[in-house]
């Protein structure tokens, strides 16, 4: 099977110390990169399928130069190769240009599977996936469970959560699938993993390369991708006002009780 | 088995008009050619209509008293009527659209499509989605098919020269950007829910029942089969109120009483991804960084350390109590109230102290 | 010695530098995070219990930790030094018994991987590097500890065979090591640096026993054992390097064992410093946080510098060790001398951040503190460690001094 994860490197949550920059752009040197946490999820389903059927896993991202960097642990925990689209003018990117961008990358690989994580932890939108699907055609399969290709018979089989359970889904590959953290905890990559790592190619591609342009304003809705042409702006911002400091209440828990439904009656919240 | 792409700018099954083409349109409805706003309305398994979407309803309202142009809603589903009718209550407009294939099959993708389509001869305006799975959904869909702008996980929308102003959280909530568009095509927010409170307006709306004739235009999905989860709970999305239990509870017996809790509160039961793990209740109601985010006006935390990885998952949360055996723990950090105890000691008593009080 | 160098290394030996390379970053953060999410729940228990963590042995297997000292030809990652100094640093941050297991692997097979036959090395090294198989490293005995050439385990050749009889103490992962690695006197005539010969004795075997097991201070959870040899027989195709080549070969291992001990003596700083500044953050008293006030500033400080400059020292004395050369001993015994000292004064500090409750085992940095005493004593005491570079510096070669004045060196 040939399965493409889509792997976007973000600044490492874990180091909390993301800003934003003179530009309210978010900086992306702020803090180290790292492979966005959800992503590792359908990463690690990838190398699965891959394992028990045979086949390859490609790592498809946007993002600056040191998105390659960002990429060889995920290389390292198993996938074949990357491939980044890197270029200065795509910095600032808009959710549309994005999907317009991974979309023509995807152009150029074969695949049966397109992964994709539920969202990511420096822009927690999650729609760029749908767009990508609608650009491609491809079938498009949200909040997988549970991922199960038929490669025989074409056909892909996912567990989708519901408000219920879950929805079993199916369609015909290539498809392109949304997963979740039910998929199963991500690997560590094995040390023999690292160093093969460092032979793997991580090929690169300008906005050119690929058959788009960044001229004209995204405005008038010409096609043109990157940061020049986003269609949204941030306008402002502010640090939400601080709570006052917490009220620490020791003693018996019926006399605890009581400080806590006398908060809740103060609020209205019963 | 190379995939081929849609054209730039273009999607399946959106009448194919070109970006600039639509951009410039005026056509026909809203007032002065003015683009309206619309309300991508989800709905309930039993075919009612979903509690975000009556939120979204009455702000695309406000929105439109702000002169953001006319307010309408669109609903598609196998059989919208029961949810039309109810979002009637709150829009003056609502375009219902029953397409029974959707019965079994995935309802995203189709369903923008379907809108895509009834909104093709109007002139662009702002769309309004949930922010949850399926709305997210719908909002990818058409930001495709609409070549359209979009701005995610709203906590606050309003009306500004002319545009949507939206305020998002960002890095786990230290931090509330405002944005607008740049844009004059086809502009799509997803909105979180608590955003608003759901109020039906002064009269009932009118409902246009729009066939869903001919093929959706996208791949089909089907669903071939639906597993019921046993002891699937009280949705934690848009729960006013959530008892959440994290490793301190020990066990799926210990969130027994984080149930009787929620029931006496009347809110629902959130947990932390280590109570996740250990099995002891589903995903659908983990809070955190790779589960869900809220935003209730009380979230009661037992037993939780209150890790970055939880923390960005509650913490923009109205109030916020804790009890915790260690009063240092980093939830005192961004706690209203730490009572420092046994949570079960600590819960069983704030029961019966609620008992007593409703007599 | 073609078995031994790594190829991994991006360091530029005597030119005063050395760089990581994105391998070894990424193999630092997936190994401390390896640490953090594994091993560091366990160490408190595997101090208290005493047990060897069979668990932590087949974890460092499955994540081919065991497989680095090892040539990428037998099944290993053929890491270099310092890329295996980085992980043994990484795990005794969380657990130095689990560190050892590791060290111990390399220790164990250094005399093989520097003169064994191409034979034996194909024979036993894939499931050492697979972690099937453990490997021990024998040399001290009752008698002969700081003075190792005084050992008195004989081994003598018979037919095919070498029968050993005599005894060791102080073995790491003695009772659990399928392998052992014995010095036993071949020639008791000969002269100090000619008497001794090396074996890797497959275990169990008739006349081999574990006669008891050390009740230690501290790495509680490694088995530390007295080994008794009866009338045990080893096939002469088990003896490394030729007959006499024992002394040789065991000062040969300490160069390149030494920076591993200093790695692990900063993984317990680390791990300590890391400990009093979360302590330091969160602690309150007399209104503020105790991390406030500017004597427990001051301690950190120190704290982090002498960690810091332990561990730069370290990963300089891998490269310049790696490189090899006449100055290799000083280096791998100035590292090995200034982390432990390091070690022990950090983790001493770390229990006076936490005042009574560093005392108890509510908190890591007692065990810490118990741990980091071993590194200077095993592998070449401290006092060791200073003959051996004052000895560079008065003008004798670094290597092994022929003779008797150049007896030196404990194993751990």
């Amino acid at each position: 099977m040939k399965i493409v994860v889509l792997a976007k490197p973000v600044p490492d949550p874990a180091a909390a110390a993301e800003r934003l920059g003179s530009d309210n752009r978010l900086d992306r040197s702020a803090a180290p990169n790292v492979i966005n946490g959800n992503d590792e999820y359908t990463l690690e389903a990838a190398l699965q399928l891959v394992e028990a059927h045979g086949g390859e896993v490609t790592l498809v991202a946007m993002a600056p130069a040191s998105g390659a960097e960002t990429l060889r642990k995920g290389l390292a925990m198993g996938a074949t190769r990357g491939l980044l689209v890197t270029d200065p003018a795509l910095g600032g990117s808009d959710a549309w240009s994005t999907a317009r961008v991974l979309a023509a990358a995807l152009k150029e690989v074969e695949f049966d599977l397109v992964l994709a994580g539920f969202d990511t932890s420096d822009g927690v939108g999650g729609v760029v996936s749908a767009a990508v699907a609608t650009l491609l055609k491809l079938p498009y399969l949200s909040s997988a469970a549970k991922i199960e290709p038929n490669p025989d018979a074409g056909t892909v089989r996912v567990r989708r959560i519901s408000p219920t359970g879950f929805d079993v889904l199916e369609t015909t590959m290539p498809a392109l699938i949304v997963g979740t953290q039910l998929l199963g905890t991500p690997r560590y990559p094995s040390l023999k993993g690292i160093m093969a790592a460092r032979s793997k190619e991580v090929a690169q591609r300008a906005v050119a390369d690929l058959g788009l342009s960044t001229e004209g304003g995204g405005s008038a809705g010409d096609g043109a991708v990157g940061g020049s042409a986003s269609r949204t702006t941030v306008t402002g911002k502010r640090t939400p006002p601080a709570r006052a400091a917490a009220k620490v209440v020791r003693g018996a828990p019926a006399d605890a009780a009581k400080e806590i439904v006398a908060l809740l009656a103060e609020r209205r919240l019963i | 088995m190379a995939a081929s792409a849609g054209k730039a700018g273009g999607g399946a099954g959106a009448g194919g008009a070109s970006a600039e083409a639509r951009a410039g349109k005026t056509g026909k409805a809203g007032k002065a050619g003015k683009g309206g706003v619309w309300v991508v309305a989800e709905t309930n398994p039993d075919g009612s209509l979903a509690k975000s979407s009556g939120e979204l309803a009455t702000l695309a309202r406000a929105l439109a008293d702000a002169g953001a142009g006319d307010a309408a809603g669109i609903v598609v589903a196998p059989d919208a009527t029961a949810a039309a009718k109810e979002l009637a209550t709150f829009l003056p407009r609502v375009i219902a659209i029953s397409d029974p294939a959707l019965k079994d099959h995935a309802w995203g993708q189709p369903a923008a499509a379907r809108i895509a389509a009834a909104l093709k001869d109007e002139p662009p305006g702002t769309v309004l989605a949930g922010a949850g799975p399926d709305g997210r959904d719908v909002a990818g869909t058409l930001l495709a098919l609409l070549d359209g702008a979009v701005l995610v996980n709203a906590t606050a929308v309003s009306w500004a020269d002319g545009a949507a102003s939206v305020e998002m959280g960002v890095f786990g909530g230290k931090l509330i950007t405002t944005s607008t568009f740049a844009y004059k095509g086809w502009k799509i927010v997803t909105v979180r829910p608590n955003v608003t409170t759901a109020e039906p307006a002064a009269s009932a709306g009118k409902v246009e029942k729009v066939a869903a004739s001919g093929a959706a235009g996208v791949p089909a999905v089907k669903v071939v089969d639906r597993l019921e989860e046993s002891g699937a709970a009280v949705s934690i999305d848009d729960a006013r109120i959530i008892v959440a239990g994290g490793r301190g509870v020990g066990g799926p017996d210990g969130f027994e009483l984080m149930q009787q809790l929620a029931d006496r509160l009347g809110g629902a039961v959130g947990a932390t991804r280590a109570a996740v793990d250990a099995g002891w209740v589903p995903y659908a109601q983990q809070i955190g960084q790779t589960g869900k985010i809220v935003k209730p006006q009380l979230y009661l935390a037992m037993g939780i350390s209150g890790a970055i990885q939880h923390k960005v998952g509650m913490q923009t949360a109205g109030t916020i109590i804790a009890v915790n055996r260690d009063p240092d723990a980093p939830i005192a950090d961004f706690a209203d109230m730490v009572v420092v105890g046994d949570l079960f000691e600590v819960g069983k008593a704030l029961l019966a102290e609620l008992e007593a009080r409703k007599g | 010695m073609a078995a031994v160098t790594g190829t991994a290394t991006a360091s530029t030996a005597g030119t005063g530098a050395y760089r990581l390379t994105e391998d070894q970053i990424l193999l630092r953060d997936t190994l401390r995070e390896l640490a953090d999410e594994q091993i560091v729940p366990r160490a408190a228990e595997i101090d208290r219990s005493g047990e060897f963590p069979e668990d932590i042995r087949q974890l460092l297997a499955r994540h081919d930790v065991l497989a680095l000292p090892f040539p990428e030809a037998y099944g290993g990652v053929g890491a270099d030094l310092l890329t295996q100094c980085i992980a043994i640093e990484q795990i005794a941050r969380a657990c130095v018994t689990s560190s050892l297991i590791l060290s111990v692997q390399g220790l164990g097979s250094l005399p093989l991987l520097l003169s064994g036959t191409e034979e034996q090395q194909a024979r036993l090294i894939p499931d050492l590097a697979s972690g099937k198989r453990l490997i021990a490293f024998a040399l001290t005995e009752p008698e002969a500890g700081s003075d190792a050439a005084a050992a008195r385990t004989r081994a003598v050749r018979d037919g095919d065979d070498y029968v050993i009889d005599g005894g060791k103490r102080f073995i790491t992962n003695g009772s659990v090591a399928d392998i052992v690695t014995v010095f036993a006197v071949t020639d008791p005539e000969a002269k100090t640096s000619r008497r001794l010969s090396c074996f890797a004795v497959e275990v169990p075997t008739p006349g081999f026993s574990v006669v008891r097991l050390e009740h230690k201070l501290g790495i509680r959870g490694s088995p530390t054992a007295e080994l008794s040899f009866d009338r045990m027989r080893v096939p002469a195709a088990n003896r490394i390097g030729e007959e006499g080549d024992g002394w040789k070969l065991a000062m040969g291992t300490f160069d390149r064992s030494r920076p591993g001990i200093a790695a692990q003596a900063v993984g317990i700083a680390q791990g300590a410093l890391d400990a009093a500044v979360a302590y330091a953050k969160d602690r309150k008293q007399f209104g503020q946080r105790i991390g406030d006030f500017q004597m427990i500033q001051a301690m950190l400080a120190d704290m982090d510098a002498r960690t810091e400059a332990a561990r730069q020292l370290t990963y300089k004395a891998c490269v310049e060790v790696e490189a090899g050369g006449p100055q290799a001993a000083r280096w791998a015994s100035i590292a090995k001398l200034v982390a432990g000292d390091a070690a022990m004064a950090v983790t001493t500090d770390a229990v006076q951040v936490f005042g009574g409750y560093g005392y108890t085992d509510d908190f890591p940095v007692e065990r810490m503190m118990r741990d980091a005493k071993i590194t200077q004593l095993y592998e070449g005491t401290q006092q060791i460690q200073r003959l051996v570079i004052a000895r560079a510096l008065l003008g004798k070669p670094a290597a092994r001094i022929e003779g008797n004045e150049g007896n030196e060196g404990t194993e751990s």
